[in-house]
């Protein structure tokens, strides 16, 4: 029965990754800058729910609307006022990491002025489990993350397949240049997939508080899961992001039948490294010609 | 004309003299302190560094130095490495004679820096049983892990019928210390260690931890980790389905956990302060905390604040003997002195540099507080 509960709480955390993962991939594929911030939107996400739904009493739909428009504007400003402008001054990758890495400290000191550096959680009877069968516990949590993933997933694949936006946004990451030609602006085009990208890390950031709790200091963790993804599942891939995930979050939880906890973290990093060593694309990464 | 200007040059040189002795005397003083201000352990930079300055500032107010004391803090992260880097900044830069620290791996690594340097190091919030041992520049000023494993051992085996112990402990020497306590103790009482299962620091996820625990039928589940993922690991457990009693050492004493719903329930060890102590040191600290903050002051809290106290104590012994306020001259001062009034209690410094205090049981309430449950010997 361990094998089994190992598997339901893969399945809980590799949805929760595949969440986090799904919006880097978005904004990185798309637009090639390394959004550092990523960690801090999420940040952002949770304590704004947080906020509303724990500490206003305002009710979940409410919460919600705050959080995703908290993680928007964001997103947004942050690209139209510090990204777009060091881009246009020709500035290198590194220098928008930086810049980015910048924000994501100055974001997590000040939510621990307002907030306090101590971890907050909201209660709710959704997180506790039920024991289904002898020690097989699991909680109403699980299928409300894996509901919440595969809508959102849906809702972006019919996003990018079928819509002129996400058309838009994919011909961005193939060719930002060439789509000037066809009288697309990029620097517009960018600011919807830093929109979409933040707005997808509300569901996790606002299921994590629920299960895990936030702290202020938890945006370094998201960027780590969701480099992990990307470059697991392949960059600009969302199917990738999403599968890479999933199993990020099975290995997680699995190995724990067979090792110590200690040890369950650098699992995800050893998968990472042989992706890296012998599938460097990714899962569903492309290869280029040069 | 020489005899006129030879009377006045002699007294210029001795007035010169005069005044370059008064500094010296009347020196301000800066002492540092190295505590995790950022990171997933900043809660407790936070509630160290409250009871340091509070120190700081009645020292000031009672004119117990010559001159002003200021303390400047830097960050350590809660990190071996960072806690280096923060020590060296402190005592090659800041030039303290006497700094504080925290945390078991932390004052580990910096134990060291102090002692090459000649620097006073006080920790008065880690726990692990290596901190009595890392040389005469380094003191506790909060009873260590050990001590607090002896005394809630008996309690949960023989008084509470719980026999069978699951750990959960972070994978630092805090961690390590409290595996081999536990595994010495338990057999002894009668109790018995039925799974140890180590936990990276920077873990959050704890599902897969909880099956384990599950997995081992105990009867009580003992923690040991710190900062956040003390909160998160709570959560988690109680989430997944361990309903057994929780149990754990001081470090649980902190704002975020004793909230925590969850947290309920936990027993855990703590040292003993006497808020009762009729002296109007531990009042004013009382009052003046509780004033400040709008709260009661914790155990970390009056660690800190003695610890502070102990440099104001010794500092103005040497002001007195006209003796400057170095690491060396700190630690000789301690040597001599026999007892410190400390808020909350009295002290004497054993020859390892550590401070004996009772241990109490307490529970957590619920309600941000703690129950007292059995009262320290």
């Amino acid at each position: 029965m361990l094998i089994v509960q190992l598997i339901f709480n893969g399945l809980q955390t590799g949805a929760l990754y595949a969440l986090i993962a799904a919006g880097f991939s978005l904004i990185f594929g798309m637009t090639r800058i390394f959004h550092a911030a990523h960690g801090a939107t999420f940040t952002i996400a949770g304590y704004a729910f947080f906020e509303m739904y724990s500490v206003a009493h305002l009710g979940w739909p409410i919460a919600a609307l705050t959080a995703i428009a908290a993680a928007a504007i964001f997103g947004m400003m942050l690209d139209r006022w510090v990204y777009a402008i060091i881009q246009r001054h020709e500035g290198s990758f590194f220098t928008v990491f930086a810049a980015s890495f910048g924000v994501a400290i100055v974001v997590q000191n000040l939510i621990a002025m307002a907030f306090g550096r101590g971890l907050v959680t909201i209660s709710t009877p959704l997180s506790k489990s039920i024991e289904l069968a002898p020690g097989l516990f699991v909680a109403p949590m699980l299928a409300i993350v894996l509901v919440c993933a595969v809508i959102c997933f849906a809702l972006l694949q019919y996003l990018l397949t079928r819509t002129n936006l996400g058309i838009a946004l994919r011909a961005l990451g193939e060719n930002p240049t060439l789509i000037e030609v066809y009288g697309l602006t990029p620097r517009k085009i960018s600011q919807f997939a830093f929109l979409i990208g933040s707005i997808l890390v509300v569901p996790a950031a606002i299921l994590t508080a629920t299960t895990s709790g936030l702290n202020p200091s938890m945006s370094h963790h998201v960027m780590l899961i969701s480099l992990a993804a990307t470059i697991v599942g392949g960059v600009g891939s969302l199917r990738g992001a999403a599968l890479a995930g999933m199993l990020l979050g099975m290995a997680e939880n699995l190995c724990l039948a067979v090792i110590d906890p200690q040890w369950s973290e650098a699992v995800t990093f050893v998968i990472l490294f042989l992706f890296i060593l012998f599938r460097p694309g990714g899962v569903y990464g492309r290869a280029i010609a040069t | 004309m020489k005899k006129l200007f030879a009377v006045p040059s002699l007294a210029s040189i001795l007035a010169i003299a005069a005044l370059a002795l008064q500094p010296a005397l009347a020196a301000d003083i800066t002492i540092g302190g190295a505590f995790p201000m950022s990171g997933d352990n900043a809660e407790y930079g936070q509630i160290f560094s409250s009871g340091a300055n509070l120190a700081v500032e009645h020292i000031n107010a009672d004119k117990m130095l010559s001159g002003k004391l200021s303390i400047v803090y830097e960050d350590s992260q809660a990190t071996p490495a960072q806690g280096v880097v923060a020590a060296n900044k402190l005592i090659n830069v800041s030039k303290v004679p006497f700094m504080l620290s925290a945390f078991t791996g932390v004052s580990k690594a910096v134990a060291p820096v102090g002692a090459r340097t000649k620097t006073v190091v006080v920790n008065g919030g880690g726990v692990g049983p290596d901190l009595a041992t890392l040389g005469e520049y380094f003191w506790n000023t909060i009873p260590l892990a050990n001590f607090e494993v002896k005394i809630i051992v008996p309690y949960l085996v023989k008084e509470k019928g719980l026999k069978r112990v699951a750990l959960i402990y972070v994978d630092d020497p805090l961690g390590q210390a409290i595996v081999k306590e536990l595994g010495t103790e338990l057999p002894k009482v009668g109790g018995e260690l039925v799974g140890s299962f180590s936990i990276p620091t920077t873990a959050q996820q704890f599902s897969g931890v909880a099956a384990r625990v599950r997995d081992v039928k105990p009867d009580v589940v003992y923690f040991a980790t710190y900062g956040n993922q003390e909160s998160q690991l709570v959560k988690q457990l109680r989430d997944n389905g361990v309903s057994q009693p929780l149990a754990s050492y001081s470090a649980v004493d902190i704002p975020s956990v004793q909230k925590l719903p969850e947290a309920k329930g936990i027993i855990y060890t703590s040292q003993q302060i006497d808020w009762d102590k009729q002296d109007a040191r531990t009042k004013r600290l009382i009052t003046d905390y509780t004033a400040k903050y709008g709260k009661k002051p914790t155990t970390y809290v009056v660690n800190y604040y003695n610890s502070v106290l102990t440099f104001g104590l010794l500092a103005a012994e040497l002001e007195k003997a006209g003796k400057p306020v170095t690491g060396e001259n700190l630690l000789a001062q301690r040597k001599a002195t026999d007892k410190f009034e400390f808020a909350g209690s009295t002290v004497s410094f054993e020859a390892d540099g550590t401070v004996k205090a009772p241990i109490q049981i307490m529970e957590i309430a619920g309600d941000g507080t703690g129950k007292l449950l059995v009262p320290g010997k």
